[in-house]
């Protein structure tokens, strides 16, 4: 596939304060629901979860530390970013799911028929099933997004790294007379929302780009979660040839940057 | 309208009334199970899986371990047929009628289940006009080869079940309908031959491949397809043990011999063989496991076996394996009653705890380190339409078993055993 965009995207988690407003800002940009339990958290529907990961629980302070990790779908690609392949667009049985030249994982809701299997198959817990019918009390329904569709109940919904903002602004500059429409960038919502500029979003097939700037220069600061195959290219470059060889990886397209071991650390499991 | 209604509640009481006091102790459970089955399928239908305990964390439940166990052990249906229709194994003609109509049950619970556990039953079609197949003739979704493969093979059963039910004497007694049944019946190897191969893929697909697949699962990835294959094995093995169960239990609750024992002993020495041939592809995969594909994902494959559902399940799969391997395979233990009892309930439920593994033990790993393993118990609504979908199968069962053909066997020796009675009065 000839990939037009490779949109990605890096989360400085020492930059991160944990305030929410990028989980906030989601959600009001891809009308979310609100249930009248929030509070049951596996059944939430959000595409951005704040995870809070914590050095040592039972330590007191000054020991203990805390790091809140802002989580959406990290639009994996597989092993071939030319051809990519997702866990989670194969095993879709109606092709509600698919990965565009833009390397962003879409989902057509009213496609979907709720098998959940994209869920399953995704290592990051990044899909959100509707489990109820969404619900919009109010004047609530007066804000909702007219460029994002509202979802039925009993289907799977998940970030699509807010890509109708591209179509919007792709729009926009046809009318001002653009013709290359591939060259217009954009800004998702929860990086427009966040008020220390923890969130980095840029093409990372474009080495000019603010992403792949920030990724070249803070190589050492850089990880993707649970994504230890990355610590091993470093280490054993033939095992990691013959590991990519073995099996596909997520190899997602969001990158996460700290400069605290024990957050690294966190990623591999025991 | 008020006439009927009458008619058809006077024909349920006498049909109740007919059996023993055991038998109606487990029909009137069956009747209440029933009944919830109806209260919250309408509740689930309508107002969604909300009621269900499966969560985004844990999307897959219980009625998706129903779906492969029905559909594993329902496989039984195909191994029969294969090894009657095609080996010439005559001795299990006895026991085919019943094979077929279990795999059909089976089968249409596995659609029904399916439909309760989508989030959008009603666009069940979109697997039809939309499937994922990709740019080359294998789906590209394993989810889409099931779709495909379990319809088609159900149109077989429902075929091969045809002439079963024309051998009712209303029905048998209309030439036209004779004849149908009759030819029916002569074409059956073909119909054996095309659901052993439509079988073969949806039994691999919907136990093995649609988990081996998953890459960024450290708990289902397998290179290669090899729990594809594996649970094709395991399905043959607790499919024919299944059946087996089945017709036995058929027999004691008819309190009659609906099937000779030589036919038990024929389908257990299958059953036997096959389940050593499933013991040794489970350990390999198990060692594949461990040694190559886990360690993939920098994680041991130990550390996936912990929780609630962890280490014992595998070590209870694997028990019970040598338990049916011991009764069923050395001919005297399996033609002492006893043994070859405990070893086909073995079987059965060591298929069972495989798909309990892969479903329930599966779904609850961790993905993330700091998380811990997720705790699913289904509701009250998944319980009732699980077990009331269970409980309309066994009495669909009950009724095919005295009103239509199913066991030949056991109507020639009832003809006989009238003719002595009649004899002796």
């Amino acid at each position: 596939m000839k990939m037009k965009r490779r949109w990605g995207m890096a989360i400085d988690l020492d930059l991160c304060t944990g305030c929410g407003d990028c989980a906030l800002a989601c959600a009001q940009e891809n009308n979310m629901p609100v249930f009248e339990d929030d509070s049951d958290l596996p059944k939430r529907v959000q595409f951005l979860d704040l995870m809070k990961v914590s050095n040592d629980r039972d330590a007191a302070y000054p020991d203990v530390e805390v790091c809140y990790i802002p989580k959406m779908c990290q639009q994996c690609e597989g092993n071939d970013p030319k051809n990519p392949k997702p866990p989670c667009v194969s095993v879709c049985p109606v092709v509600a799911t698919d990965v565009g030249d833009d390397g962003i994982v879409s989902q057509i809701w009213s496609r979907c028929i709720g098998c959940r299997y994209c869920q399953a198959s995704c290592p990051y817990e990044a899909r959100a099933f509707n489990w109820w019918k969404p619900r919009y009390e109010g004047d609530f329904k007066k804000s909702l997004n007219p460029d994002v569709s509202v979802a039925s109940r009993g289907t799977v919904v998940k970030c699509q790294f807010c890509s109708h903002i591209w179509k919007r602004e792709r729009d926009r500059a046809v009318a001002g007379g653009e013709l290359d429409i591939n060259a217009v960038t954009y800004t998702p919502a929860c990086v427009a929302a966040c008020p220390t500029r923890a969130m980095v979003f840029g093409d990372l097939d474009d080495p000019g780009s603010e992403l792949s700037r920030l990724l070249s220069r803070e190589k050492k600061r850089t990880f993707r979660l649970i994504h230890t195959i990355d610590e091993m290219k470093e280490k054993d470059e033939k095992k990691w040839k013959a590991m990519m060889q073995a099996k596909n990886y997520p190899n997602p397209k969001v990158y996460y940057l700290t400069s605290k071991a024990w957050i690294k650390e966190m990623m591999k499991f025991k | 309208m008020g006439e009927l209604i009458k008619r058809a509640i006077d024909t349920i009481k006498a049909e109740f009334n007919s059996y023993s006091t055991g038998v109606k102790i487990a029909l009137g459970v069956m009747f209440f199970l029933t009944a919830g089955f109806v209260i919250f399928g309408i509740q689930i239908l309508f107002w969604g899986l909300g009621y269900t305990d499966m969560s985004n964390l844990y999307p897959f439940g219980q009625w998706i371990i129903g779906d492969l166990g029905l559909v594993s052990l329902g496989g039984g249906a195909f191994t029969t047929g294969f090894a009657l229709y095609i080996f010439r194994n005559d001795k299990l003609e006895p026991i085919i009628n019943s094979t077929v109509l279990i795999g059909f049950l089976c089968y249409l619970f596995t659609f029904i289940f399916l439909v309760f556990d989508i989030g959008q039953p009603l666009r069940a079609w979109f697997g039809y006009t939309y499937p994922n197949w990709g740019e080359h003739l294998m789906p590209t979704s394993m989810l889409t080869e099931v779709i495909w493969c379990l319809t088609l093979y159900f149109m077989i059963l429902c075929v091969e079940i045809v002439p079963v039910a024309l051998k009712h004497k209303v029905l048998d007694a209309i030439p036209a309908l004779h004849y149908v049944g009759h030819y029916l019946h002569r074409i059956m190897w073909i119909l054996a031959a095309a659901g052993t191969f439509l079988s073969f893929f949806h039994q691999g697909s919907l136990g093995g491949g649609m988990w081996d697949i998953m890459y960024g699962k450290a708990v289902w990835f397998r290179a290669h397809h090899i729990y594809f294959f594996v649970v094709i094995i395991g399905a043959t093995a607790g499919g024919t043990a299944f059946m087996t169960l089945c017709a036995y239990l058929a027999g004691k609750v008819m309190k009659k011999e609906v099937v000779p024992a030589e036919t038990f002993h024929s389908i257990a020495k299958i059953s036997g063989i096959l389940f050593v041939a499933f013991f040794i592809a489970r350990l390999v995969d198990v060692v594949l496991m461990a040694t190559r594909w886990v360690p993939l994902f920098d994680r041991s494959y130990i550390s996936l076996q912990g929780g609630l559902y962890g280490l014992w399940l595998l070590v209870l799969e694997f028990l019970l394996l040598a338990v049916v391997i011991v009764m069923l395979l050395p001919k005297k233990n399996r033609e002492q009653e006893k043994r070859f009892l405990i070893g086909i309930i073995a079987g059965v439920a060591a298929i069972t705890t495989d798909k309990l593994i892969t479903v329930l033990n599966g779904s609850s790993v961790p993905n993330f380190p700091w998380r811990d393993y997720i705790w699913y118990w289904p509701t009250i609504q998944e319980w009732f339409i699980m077990l009331g979908g269970l409980s309309v199968m066994a009495m669909i069962y009950m009724w095919c078993a005295k009103y239509l053909p199913l066991f030949p066997h056991a109507e020639k020796h009832a003809h006989h055993e009238g003719k002595s009675q009649a004899v002796a009065e």
